[in-house]
């Protein structure tokens, strides 16, 4: 059971099998607290909302086809739940055509002088606008394709690649830097 | 897209740290997961819950719905010795009045005027009132019009009289002969012809022919189309 595929572990799950989930959850917690770590930042946000990701993965195995990946479906909902987050938090959202930092918004390069190259990778990765984040985060942590992180966003997937490559480049000049 | 991710971003993002979820989260989840696993799934469509009583609400309903209607519809049946025409013959109606000791007891059959008391006091007051042809209606016009609703209720319920011929009483506006209305009782106005037969049959065991013969004219004068058996005729005439 180790072995099998995310799929046919929460096909398991839905079927009654606790053990199946353990396995499912043992491979995408890490990965999975990360990306919602590093979308929100907070820590204390983070764990709440983390639990609250993985209790909408509990409560929607009744209705799982695995007409997807598990981990699309999984980072659909994790999306989703942010989302709520920021509207709760009232934070703004970017849209496609402001994806782009801002003029004014202070650059990974403003705070290059005074961190360590991590650091300053780390406060790239914080300013980088949520949208071209979460691509990036879902790129990485998920594993996710461009087509995957349109699905699980709902974006188009020219979208989701632009965001994806913006994200990449402002990553690469705050490595390039250091 | 594996393509386009740069191993320099990748380390660096590496090395930002593996953070991971608390213990105790990783088993609040757990065990939310392992509660959930254990409870059966609920059917899609439960006829449970608040829909359940719908149905014996709507079973109670039916029955107290079926139960008023069918007391209603006993409750609207007319009475069947007020309505209904005995199926015997007149010979054997007046042998049975002839043997009855008191054959007023009897119930009045189909003619018989609405038992309500209050509906008869009109009937007697036109009664009363002097002959005149011409004037208000005659009794036996109310008679016909009392009649009717009884008959229309006999064709509701499909019920066919058993009366051989049909009954044609007097046209309305036709008087009694002043002779015969001494011996005729309010009541027996109303009465069915072979109430009159009855009667007659009675006069003549009492060797009143005379009254006999007033009230066998006035019968015939009021029912033309009433045929008599030869029985009856040799009982109410005179011999």
């Amino acid at each position: 059971m180790a072995e099998a595929p995310d799929e046919q572990l929460m096909l398991a799950y839905r079927g009654g099998d606790g053990g199946a989930f353990e396995t499912l959850y043992a491979r995408h917690r890490a990965r999975l607290f990360r990306f919602v770590l590093r979308s929100i930042v907070s820590r204390a946000s983070a764990e709440e909302l983390y639990q609250e990701i993985w209790m909408r993965v509990i409560e929607a195995r009744a209705t799982y086809k695995p007409t997807a990946r598990f981990t699309t479906w999984l980072y659909t909902i994790a999306h989703n739940r942010m989302v709520d987050h920021w509207r709760r938090a009232r934070l703004p959202t970017v849209p496609l055509e402001t994806d782009d930092i801002p003029a004014g918004n202070p650059g990974p390069q403003q705070h290059m002088e005074a961190r360590e190259a991590l650091s300053r990778f780390a406060v790239a990765l914080e300013s980088l606008p949520a949208p071209q984040r979460e691509a990036f985060l879902l790129h990485e942590e998920g594993g996710l394709t461009v087509a995957e992180i349109a699905a699980a966003t709902g974006s188009g997937e020219e979208a989701a690649k632009s965001r994806l490559r913006y994200a990449l480049a402002k990553l690469k000049a705050a490595v390039d830097d250091g | 897209m594996a393509d386009e991710r740069d191993p320099k971003v990748s380390q660096r993002y590496r090395e930002l740290g593996s953070e991971e979820p608390s213990r105790e989260l990783d088993q609040a989840i757990l065990s939310a997961a392992h509660r959930a696993a254990d409870k059966p799934h609920a059917p899609l469509v439960t006829p449970a819950g608040r829909h359940r009583w719908y149905f014996s609400l709507g079973a109670a309903a039916v029955i107290v719905l079926a139960v008023a209607v069918t007391y209603h519809m006993q409750q609207e049946a007319p009475d069947p010795d007020s309505v209904a025409i005995p199926a015997a013959p007149e010979e054997q109606r007046v042998d049975a009045a002839e043997d009855a000791p008191k054959p007023s007891t009897k119930p009045a059959p189909t003619f018989a005027p609405d038992p309500k008391p209050r509906a008869r006091e009109p009937a007697r007051e036109l009664a009363r009132k002097p002959a005149a042809p011409a004037a208000g209606p005659a009794p036996e016009a109310r008679m016909q019009r009392d009649a009717a609703p009884a008959e229309s209720r006999v064709e509701r319920q499909g019920q066919i009289p058993p009366q051989q011929e049909p009954i044609t009483p007097a046209p309305a506006g036709r008087a009694d002969s002043s002779e015969v209305k001494g011996l005729m009782s309010d009541s027996m106005r109303y009465e069915p012809p072979e109430r009159w037969l009855e009667r007659i049959v009675q006069l003549r065991k009492e060797g009143k022919h005379e009254e006999a013969d007033k009230l066998l004219a006035e019968f015939r004068r009021r029912y033309p189309d009433y045929r008599l058996s030869e029985a009856m005729l040799g009982k109410v005439e005179r011999r």
